[in-house]
C-alpha cells in the first residue's frame, strides 16, 4: 500500500513539473529545443516509472512506531532552529546546542550529551576555522 | 566563499603564513575560470597586489550562471553594501541589462567603477576550415543559413550572439534570427568544440581565441575593431577592410555594489586608476589584446547609461527585443 | 628517449625538500578533506589556495600543493563512505554500496586497505596515461560533440537499472528526479529562470554538494535516531577484523582494477564527465560484467576496488583536457585552472612546449604524492578503523554538524542548510521505500550538461532531433546503453528473484 501512495505521489509531482515547466516564459532569441523540451520529457519519465510503481509496488516497508517518527520530527525542527540560528546566536554556541542535542536523543546521558555537544563545536571549530580558515557564523561574540 | 584571517594557537605552522586581513578584498567573476571575467578579476587582482595597490590576495570568487544574472541579484541582493567587494563586468553585463535579461535588477542598482581596457570581438574558424574571409562566411550564412553553426560562450542573445547578429545586419542578412548561434559554458568549450568539428565558426573575444591562434588551430576571420589592432594582432584583418561595418568592442570593467560608500567607492575608482596608469598594465594589455579604454566613476557611470541604451536600439533595430 | 629526459627534469624540479614537504602536506590535507562529508576535492583545492598564494609560492610549487590535494581527497572520499555509509565526496559514493557492506561484516580493514591500494593503481595508470597519451587523448575528447556528451550522459543513466535497487522503476524514478533537480535555476542557455518561483537563492541552482550530504549524511542521522529501540543502532556492535586483505582478495580484485582505471581514465579525459561518471561507469560495467552471483552491493571486494581504481583514474584523465586545452573536465579541474591562468599559465595547446617545467614538475609531483598517499594511507587503515569503536550516539552528532559546517562555511548561507534539512528527509524516506539515492546524486550532477548538450546538438542539426544518432561513435554510445537497460529487463526475472533470495537472507546485517 506505502508505494501505491508513494506511486501517486510520485505521479502528483510529475503532473505538478509539467505544469511548473508550461509556465517557464520563453525568451526572446530562442534555441530550437526551448528550454522546456528536457523538463517535460524528464517529466514523462517520471510519470511512468511512478505508474509503474502504482502498479506493481513492492513489498511493504517497515515502518517505525509513532513515537520513533515524532524522534526523528523533533530532530528536524532542531536543525532547523540551527540553520536559522547559526547567524544570530554564532557558530560555537548553536553547535554546542545542536550537538548536545543530537547526543542526547541517540542515548547519551546528559553529561555525555553536554560534553559531546562542547567538545564537538570546538572541535569544528579548531580544525575548519582555525587550520582550514573557512569563515563560519560569527554571531554576537565572534565565534 | 570568503577566507578570514585565522588565528589561534593550533597549527601555528599554518597559522604564521597566513596573512589575511580580516576583511579581504573580493572580486567576483560571475563565470567559470577560463573566459573574460574571470581573467579581468585575477589578472586585475594579481597586478594590483604587485604593485602594492592591495594588501593581501584578491579574492577571486567565481559565480557563474545567468550570463552574469545570478551574481548580479546576489550583489544587488545579499551584499547590498559590501565595501571590499568588486565585480567584473562587460558589455555582455550592459547587454543582458539592456535586455531586461537580469529579471527585477537594473543599471542603476549597483555602482560602476571603472574600466580596465577594451577587448574586440573575432570572428574565427577552424585552421583547416575551407573559409578564408569574413564575407565568405557571411556569404554561406546568406545562401544557407542551416549550414553554419557558430558557437560562442554567451548565452542566446548575449554579446557574443550579438556581434555575429551586427556583422550578419551589416552585410545585409535581413533575418538575422535565422543566424544559427550555440551557447557554450564560456569560450574555452566553444573553441573546443570548433576544433572539434561540431560547429563551423567562433565568436569571442580576442583574449578568449589568442592561445589557439597562437598554436595554429584557429584562424581569425575578422576583429571588429575600427582599425586594426597594434602589435602581434596587426596580423588580423579587421572587418572594416572587408567591407562590413561592424564594430564590436567589449570593454572590460567592474562594478561595486550600490551600497557601498562614497569613501570605499572613490577609493576604487582611483585604485583602478593607478593600476590603469601602470606600465605593468600596459604590458598585460598588449599581451592580451586588449584596447585602451579609460574611464573612471561618473565618466563610466555615463558610458554605462549609454552603452546600454546604444544596445538596446541595436537589439530592436535586428529585432530580437520588441 | 624524449620523454624519459623530461620526466627526468620534472624529477629534478619535484624532488626538492620544499616541493617533498609541500606534497606531504597537500597528501596529508586532501585525505582529511576527502573523508569529511560536505568538502570535497573542488572546495578543498579551492580553500588552499590562499595559502599557496600567501606562501609566495611559484607556479610548480604551488600546483604540486594543490593537485597533492585533488589526488589525496580522491583517496579520502572513501573512508567515510566505507565506515559511516556516507560518501566524503561525490565520486566516492559508489564506494558505499559494497564498502559499508564490507565494514558490517566485520571486514573493514580490509575494505580500507584494498581500496587504497585500487586508489593507488588507478591513479598510477593514469599518471602514465597522462604522460603517454595525453596529445593522442586530446583528439579523443574532440571525437566528441554535443551528440556524443548527450549520449553519453544517457548510457550512465540506461545502465542505472540494478546498480543499487532491485526495482527498475525506483531506480528511473529516482534519475528523474535528480534531472528535475538539475534544471532548477537559470537555464544556462537562454537565460530564463525555471522552477525558481521568484526564490534568488534558486537562480543559480541547486548545489550537489547540498544534495548529497543531506541526502546520505543527515539521512543516516535519522535512520539512527529512529533505531535506537531497535538494537542495531550501537556501532561498536561492528568488529573491525584484519587490517589488512589476503593476497587471495588482492589478486581477486587485480583484473577489475585494471579495467575500471582503464574506464575510469577515459571518462576522465572526456571535459564534462569527470570522476562522478568515471568512478560510476566503472562499477556498473564490473557489476555487469563479473557480478555473476549477484554479489555486488552486499560486500564483494571487487565492488570496492571499481569505482576506486575507477575514480582515481579519472581524476588523473581529467589533467589531460585541462593541460592540453584549457578545458576543465571537472570542478576540481575548473579549480586548477583558475590557479594556473592567476599564475600567468596559459594551459592550451602549448603549454606542453611553453611552459615544459610546469608539466613535467606536475607530473612528477602526481607520481610522487600517489606513492605518499598509498604509504600515508595503508598504515592508517588501524586508525581509520578506530572510528568504528565510537558508540553512534557521539558519532552520529559529530557527522551532523561536520555536515552543516561543510555547506555553511562554503555558502555561508542558511538556505542551503534548509535545502539540505529537506534532502536529509526526503533521503529518509526514499531510504523508507528502497528507492537507490545513486541515481539522484548523478541526476544533479549531469543533469545540466546533459541537457545542454541535448539541446545544442539539436540546433546545431537545425531541430532535426536524429541527429543524436548520426555518427558511428554515438550510435555505438547508444548501442551499449540499450544493451545495458534491456538487458537486465530480460533476464530480470531471474536475477531478480535470486537478489531478493539474497537480501532476505542479509536483511539482519543490511538495512
Amino acid at each position: 500500500m506505502s508505494d501505491r501512495i508513494f506511486g501517486v505521489v510520485g505521479l502528483l509531482l510529475a503532473i505538478g513539473y509539467v505544469f511548473a515547466a508550461l509556465a517557464i516564459e520563453e525568451s526572446f532569441l530562442s534555441d530550437a529545443v526551448g528550454p522546456k523540451a528536457f523538463p517535460l520529457l524528464l517529466a514523462a519519465v517520471l510519470g511512468i516509472s511512478s505508474l509503474v510503481i502504482v502498479l506493481r509496488p513492492d513489498a511493504e516497508p517497515d515502518w517505525p512506531s509513532l513515537g520513533r517518527l515524532v524522534e526523528i520530527a523533533a530532530a528536524v525542527v532542531v536543525m532547523m532552529l540551527y540553520a536559522q540560528m547559526l547567524p544570530v546566536a554564532g557558530f560555537v554556541l548553536a553547535t554546542a546546542f545542536a550537538a548536545g542535542y543530537l547526543a542526547w536523543r541517540l542515548g547519551s546521558g546528559l553529561i555525555e550529551a553536554v560534553l559531546t555537544g562542547i567538545g564537538t563545536s570546538v572541535g569544528i571549530y579548531v580544525i575548519f576555522h582555525l587550520v582550514l580558515g573557512l569563515s563560519l557564523a560569527k554571531g554576537p561574540w565572534g565565534f | 566563499m570568503k577566507f578570514v584571517a585565522t588565528r589561534g594557537a593550533l597549527a601555528a605552522a599554518l597559522l604564521s603564513l597566513s596573512t589575511f586581513g580580516a576583511s579581504a578584498q573580493e572580486c567576483i567573476a560571475p563565470a567559470n575560470p577560463g573566459g573574460g571575467w574571470d581573467f579581468t578579476c585575477r589578472q586585475v587582482g594579481k597586478t594590483m597586489q604587485d604593485l602594492g595597490l592591495i594588501d593581501s590576495t584578491m579574492q577571486v570568487v567565481n559565480l557563474a550562471g545567468g550570463g552574469g544574472g545570478v551574481a548580479f541579484a546576489e550583489v544587488v541582493n545579499k551584499r547590498g553594501d559590501d565595501n571590499d567587494l568588486i565585480v567584473a563586468a562587460s558589455t555582455a553585463t550592459a547587454t543582458r541589462l539592456a535586455q531586461g535579461a537580469y529579471p527585477g535588477n537594473s543599471m542603476d542598482q549597483v555602482r560602476w567603477l571603472a574600466t580596465i581596457g577594451a577587448d574586440y570581438g573575432v570572428i574565427a574558424v577552424a585552421a583547416d576550415s575551407e573559409v578564408t574571409d569574413l564575407t565568405g562566411l557571411l556569404d554561406q550564412i546568406k545562401n544557407d543559413p542551416t549550414s553554419v553553426s557558430i558557437a560562442g560562450g554567451s548565452a542566446v542573445g548575449g554579446w557574443d550572439h550579438l556581434k555575429v547578429l551586427i556583422a550578419a545586419n551589416a552585410y545585409g542578412i535581413d533575418d538575422v534570427r535565422s543566424v544559427k548561434y550555440i551557447a557554450f559554458d564560456g569560450g574555452g568549450e566553444a573553441v573546443t568544440q570548433l576544433l572539434a568539428g561540431s560547429v563551423q565558426a567562433f565568436t569571442g573575444d580576442i583574449s578568449e581565441a589568442k592561445g589557439f591562434v597562437d598554436s595554429g588551430d584557429i584562424r581569425v576571420l575578422a576583429v571588429l575593431s575600427p582599425e586594426r589592432l597594434p602589435g602581434e594582432f596587426a596580423a588580423f584583418p579587421t572587418a572594416r577592410e572587408q567591407g562590413v561595418d561592424a564594430i564590436g568592442a567589449n570593454w572590460r570593467g567592474f562594478y561595486a555594489p550600490g551600497g557601498m560608500s562614497d569613501e570605499a567607492y572613490n577609493e576604487w575608482v582611483s585604485k583602478i586608476a593607478d593600476l590603469y596608469a601602470s606600465d605593468a598594465w600596459k604590458e598585460t594589455m598588449a599581451a592580451n589584446g586588449l584596447a585602451p579604454l579609460d574611464l573612471q566613476g561618473d565618466a563610466f557611470q555615463e558610458f554605462v547609461t549609454n552603452s546600454v541604451a546604444q544596445i538596446q536600439s541595436i537589439s530592436k533595430e535586428i529585432g530580437i527585443i520588441k | 628517449m624524449d620523454l624519459l629526459s623530461n620526466l627526468g627534469d620534472g624529477f629534478a624540479i619535484a624532488l626538492t625538500w620544499q616541493n617533498l614537504l609541500l606534497a606531504l602536506l597537500g597528501c596529508f590535507l586532501g585525505t582529511v578533506m576527502g573523508a569529511l562529508p560536505g568538502l570535497g576535492p573542488s572546495n578543498g583545492v579551492a580553500i588552499l589556495i590562499p595559502l599557496a598564494f600567501t606562501l609566495g609560492l611559484g607556479a610548480t610549487p604551488s600546483l604540486i600543493l594543490l593537485t597533492s590535494v585533488y589526488y589525496g581527497a580522491m583517496y579520502g572520499g572513501r573512508i567515510s563512505s566505507i565506515l559511516l555509509n556516507i560518501p566524503g565526496d561525490e565520486p566516492a559514493m559508489m564506494t558505499c554500496l559494497d564498502g559499508h557492506p564490507m565494514a558490517k561484516k566485520g571486514l573493514a580493514g580490509e575494505a580500507l586497505s584494498l581500496s587504497g591500494i585500487a586508489s593507488f593503481v588507478g591513479a598510477f595508470f593514469a599518471t602514465w596515461g597522462l604522460i603517454l597519451l595525453a596529445p593522442q587523448l586530446v583528439k579523443i575528447a574532440l571525437l566528441f560533440g554535443p551528440a556524443e556528451y548527450f549520449a553519453l550522459f544517457a548510457l550512465a543513466f540506461m545502465t542505472l537499472g540494478g546498480v543499487s535497487s532491485t526495482n527498475q522503476a525506483k531506480s528511473a524514478f529516482a534519475a528523474a528526479l535528480g534531472l528535475g533537480l538539475a534544471t532548477i535555476g537559470v537555464d544556462t542557455q537562454t537565460g530564463v529562470p525555471r522552477f525558481t518561483f521568484g526564490e534568488v537563492h534558486l537562480y543559480d541552482g541547486l548545489d550537489f554538494l547540498v544534495a548529497i550530504v543531506g541526502l546520505f549524511a543527515l539521512s543516516e542521522v535519522f535512520i539512527f535516531l529512529e533505531n535506537r529501540h531497535g538494537g542495531n543502532a550501537d556501532g561498536s556492535k561492528l568488529k573491525i577484523g584484519k587490517l589488512y586483505p589476503p593476497m587471495s582478495m588482492i589478486k581477486q580484485c587485480i583484473p577489475t582494477m585494471l579495467r575500471t582505471s582503464f574506464l575510469g581514465f577515459l571518462a576522465g579525459v572526456l571535459p564534462g564527465a569527470g570522476a562522478s561518471l568515471g568512478s560510476f561507469i566503472s562499477y556498473s560495467m564490473e557489476k555487469r560484467l563479473v557480478d555473476k552471483e549477484g554479489t555486488f552491493g552486499t560486500g564483494d571486494p571487487r565492488g570496492v576496488a571499481a569505482p576506486e581504481a575507477g575514480n582515481n583514474a579519472a581524476a588523473g584523465g581529467a589533467l589531460v583536457p585541462m593541460l592540453a586545452l584549457g578545458v576543465p573536465g571537472s570542478g576540481t579541474t575548473a579549480v586548477l585552472l583558475a590557479v594556473l591562468l592567476s599564475l600567468n599559465i596559459t594551459p592550451g595547446p602549448l603549454l606542453f612546449t611553453q611552459n615544459p617545467d610546469v608539466v613535467w614538475g606536475l607530473i612528477a609531483a602526481l607520481f610522487i604524492a600517489n606513492f605518499m598517499l598509498l604509504a600515508m594511507n595503508i598504515p592508517m587503515v588501524g586508525l581509520f578503523t578506530r572510528v568504528l569503536m565510537v558508540p553512534s550516539r557521539i558519532l552520529m552528532p559529530i557527522v551532523a554538524m561536520v555536515s552543516f559546517v561543510g555547506i555553511y562555511g562554503i555558502s555561508g548561507s542558511s538556505f542551503d542548510l534548509m535545502v539540505m534539512i529537506g534532502f536529509g528527509v526526503m533521503g529518509w524516506v526514499l531510504r523508507k521505500f528502497d528507492v537507490p539515492l545513486v541515481p539522484i546524486i548523478l541526476g544533479t550532477l549531469l543533469g545540466n550538461a546533459m541537457e545542454n548538450n541535448l539541446r545544442r546538438a539539436v540546433t546545431i542539426d537545425n531541430g532535426d532531433w536524429w541527429t543524436l544518432v548520426d555518427t558511428p561513435l554515438a550510435l555505438s554510445l547508444w548501442a551499449i546503453a540499450i544493451i545495458g537497460f534491456v538487458l537486465p529487463l530480460i533476464i530480470g526475472r531471474k536475477v531478480k528473484a535470486g537478489m531478493h533470495a539474497k537480501r532476505d537472507d542479509e536483511g539482519s546485517i543490511s538495512d
